[in-house]
């Protein structure tokens, strides 16, 4: 109700207007005026008009002026979040060349069994954040660089994707199926960056199987809805609660399911940024303890 | 005995240079340290190195004003770069302002011994590095560096960005075994999943436009499993 007040003035103006524009037509009103009741009743109706006009347009402004303040406002927030994660990145490289090359030259000592499992947890678990630190530039990068677009032919690059998948040890005891249409004719290829878009799907396949229990089945799809090329990945996984829907696309973000299962919460955000330069748009449903579907929708030129 | 070759090793972190100096003498090299961009050129000129390595981001003068002075001032000592913001854009300017590689942090200190010891088999001693010049040449093959443009028994190449990124990267890394992480680092500057084809139809891009045989190559030749290797020899030509 709130958005229409704005526009109740105006819409009474003309109300009013017209009323009065009736009242003269019909000579309701005092004789003085019935000689000029033509005249006068169109002269007050468009006055009463310009002046709604004026009104409406007034107030769409604002309302416009208002949604553009916000957007700016959410934007900046997003720069900021940016220079944030390119901050964090910065002061996460210098430490970590410096800790590999100590751990390097550790590795060259004389060691107890048990030091060298400590040697190696560590280098393990330094390798983790190395490679925290090249997702966030890969996120930083694909911000600035421009895109390099090619005819990409689809249904090969899902077939790659998929073949990559399932060799991954973890694809063991999972069911895994692609579909593509073959009729009336096969996926059409899109103009886009086909390393970008293989390293979206590749994500996606990585997550559902990460996600996925052993038995558990993972389905890769391909086909065309209207003007868009859609891509889905579906599995029977252990699904993501309501609650945590919402943010699963956020930086870092990591649902209370996957604790304990390896990764840095920067998956989907890649996926998200990489369908978002291709003009496209990603979308998740998920039903906890059923299974996840993430939805690529990619424009056809 | 052959003489070691010494390796000037410039970063302020000291943490770094504390830990990157004793594997590098272990591989058989001999080190000096210096701490900023001042302090390098003056030990650059005390020392004597076969090889700089260079952090980008300095305190007083960085990584890059450095190598300027030093090529300014006819000093053409190999340098590998670390680099750190890490974009395209940066890498690619890494290697046209004369640097002979760079790797981009954090590295594998392992890999690190690696691009010394192939830069040192690919240095001419007093000679510019390939990667400092306008144009390079191979057989029916030129490259110009500064427009990006390549031809072919003088007709122009159409190539993808990426291609020719590659192309230039071969070109001034020839003879040298490059594997498809490498390659996918030189176009992507990230990690990149293994196991896929993207560095491969890049390659085969570059093949068809060569008219490369890959079973008897004149430029490109695989190296089963590993990678790739630029086979033909560059030479360096003014730009005219």
């Amino acid at each position: 109700m709130r958005i229409y007040r704005p526009y109740l003035f105006p819409a009474l103006l003309i109300l009013l207007g017209m009323i009065l524009s009736i009242l003269l037509w019909i000579g309701a009103l005092p004789d003085l005026l019935i000689s000029l009741r033509i005249d006068l009743g169109n002269v007050i109706f468009i006055l009463d008009l310009i002046l709604a006009a004026c009104w409406l347009a007034l107030v769409y402004t604002r309302s416009r002026s208002r949604q553009q303040a916000v957007a700016r406002v959410i934007s900046q927030a997003a720069d900021e979040k940016r220079r944030f994660l390119r901050r964090l990145d910065h002061e996460l490289k210098n430490p970590l060349t410096a800790i590999r090359a100590g751990l390097a030259n550790l590795a060259e000592t004389h060691l107890e069994d048990l030091q060298r499992q400590a040697l190696a947890s560590v280098e393990a678990q330094t390798l983790r954040l190395s490679r925290l630190s090249s997702d966030l530039r890969k996120l930083a990068e694909l911000e600035t660089r421009p895109l390099e677009r090619t005819a990409v032919n689809v249904s090969e690059m899902l077939q790659e994707a998929f073949t990559l998948a399932q060799d991954q040890p973890n694809a063991a005891h999972r069911s895994l199926k692609l579909t593509t249409p073959q009729a009336p004719w096969p996926l059409p290829s899109i103009q886009g960056d086909r390393d970008l878009l293989f390293l979206a799907v590749h994500n996606l396949l990585d997550n559902a199987i990460k996600f996925t229990p052993p038995g558990g089945t993972i389905e890769m799809r391909g086909f065309e809805d209207g003007s868009a090329l859609v891509i889905e990945v579906a599995d029977t996984g252990q699904g993501i609660a309501e609650d945590e829907l919402a943010h699963v696309g956020e930086e870092l973000y990591r649902g209370r399911g996957a604790r304990g299962i390896p990764g840095n919460g920067l998956g989907l955000s890649l996926v998200q940024a990489i369908i978002n330069l291709h003009g496209g748009k990603v979308s998740i449903r998920s039903r906890e303890g059923k299974g996840t579907v993430v939805t690529l929708k990619l424009p056809v030129n | 005995m052959e003489k070691k070759p010494k390796i000037l090793l410039v970063d302020d972190e000291s943490a770094i240079t504390a830990n990157l100096a004793p594997i590098l003498e272990r591989a058989g090299l001999v080190v000096a340290v210096a701490d900023d961009g001042e302090a390098a050129l003056q030990k650059a000129a005390e020392f004597g190195p076969d090889l700089v390595i260079l952090d980008i981001l300095m305190p007083k003068m960085d990584g890059r004003e450095v190598l300027r002075r030093l090529r300014h001032d006819g000093n053409w000592t190999p340098v590998i770069l670390l680099t750190q913001v890490g974009d395209s854009v940066e890498r690619a300017m890494a290697l046209e302002e004369g640097a002979d590689d760079y790797l981009n942090k954090p590295f594998d200190p392992h890999e690190l011994v690696a691009r010394i010891r192939a830069v040192l088999r690919r240095a001419r001693p007093g000679q510019p590095p390939l990667s400092t010049a306008a144009r390079l040449v191979c057989k029916d093959l030129a490259f110009d560096r500064r427009s990006k443009r390549a031809w072919l028994a003088g007709e122009e190449l159409t190539l993808t960005p990426k291609a020719l990124v590659l192309l230039e990267y071969m070109m001034t890394h020839p003879d040298e075994l490059l594997t498809r992480e490498r390659l996918l680092d030189v176009v992507w500057g990230w990690d990149y999943p293994v196991g896929t084809r993207a560095t491969d139809t890049r390659v085969a891009e570059l093949r068809r436009a060569l008219k490369d045989d890959a079973i008897n190559p004149s430029y490109i030749e695989t190296v089963p499993g590993q990678g790739y290797r630029f086979v033909g020899e560059v030479r360096t030509q003014d730009a005219a």
